[in-house]
């Protein structure tokens, strides 16, 4: 594997910050940006449920594989050199349901959260 | 030269060889997994496991130094192995610590480097890509 697209919801502050973040981080998988449900989303994957990714992160590989919500997550820290062990560890059988709750939770509020922290503008 | 200087010398030779054949076996059979982990880049294994037995001299060495000193006056041959007996059992389970510290830290590099190119999850469904079909 050797790039991912980050589906991301351009709307959302959050999300604009995050995509900030990712973007000084250093990568061993190359992250690619695409707006969810934008012309250049469904160019690229003509079949996706692009409704569906405009509710929660979607990363899709470059051999086609969707990965969804959480598991979206843990692959965008998986591309991140400094972060790849977090993405196992997080990933681990003890971990995954309280990674996924909280991920979740982030999500769901994600515009709130964005407001809270002022980054809405 | 009294019983305690002796023994002193028989600690001191005892410990050192111990130390050293143990150092080499780690160096000896060390680099292979080292090879391992670096991908077959050789210097760079030879290089870290060279560091690695410098590391492991320092801590041994430094502790036979340190355990020398035996408090007592050692006056008949039963005394002399006796405390003999004592330092060196300290010295090997220090060694033996060492070595499995060693040996740890080999295995937990080998699993880094082995279980670093599979993804954390399994994907939640497939889609066709027209990136391909463009290129």
């Amino acid at each position: 594997m050797l790039a991912l697209t980050v589906l991301y919801d351009p709307e959302c502050g959050l999300c604009k910050r995050a995509h900030e973040w990712l973007a000084e981080q250093s990568k061993i998988v190359e992250l690619n940006f695409v707006p969810c449900a934008s012309d250049e989303a469904r160019k690229r994957y003509p079949q996706l449920d692009h409704d569906l990714t405009k509710q929660d992160l979607t990363v899709v590989s470059d051999a086609g594989a969707v990965y969804f919500g959480p598991k979206a997550w843990l692959m965008v820290l998986w591309a991140l050199v400094r972060y790849r062990d977090w993405s196992y560890r997080l990933a681990t059988p003890e971990l995954l349901p309280t990674t996924k709750r909280v991920v979740s939770l982030i999500s769901q509020n994600r515009y709130q959260i964005g407001r809270v922290a002022g980054l809405n503008r | 030269m009294t019983i305690g200087i002796s023994t002193y010398l028989i600690y001191l030779a005892l410990s050192i060889a111990l130390t050293v054949w143990v150092a080499r076996t780690l160096h000896k059979n060390g680099r292979v997994f080292l090879v391992d982990v670096f991908h077959g880049n050789e210097a760079l294994a030879d290089s870290v496991n060279h560091l690695l037995v410098v590391g492991f001299y320092l801590i041994n060495f430094g502790y036979v130094s340190l355990a020398l000193k035996l408090g007592y006056a050692v006056v008949t041959a039963e005394q002399s192995i006796e405390a003999l007996s004592v330092k060196i059992g300290m010295v090997l389970l220090v060694l033996g610590g060492m070595h499995f510290f060693n040996l740890f830290i080999f295995s937990r590099m080998r699993r880094r480097s082995t279980r670093h190119n599979h993804p954390p999850v399994s994907p939640d469904a497939f889609t066709a890509t027209a990136v391909h079909q463009e290129a």
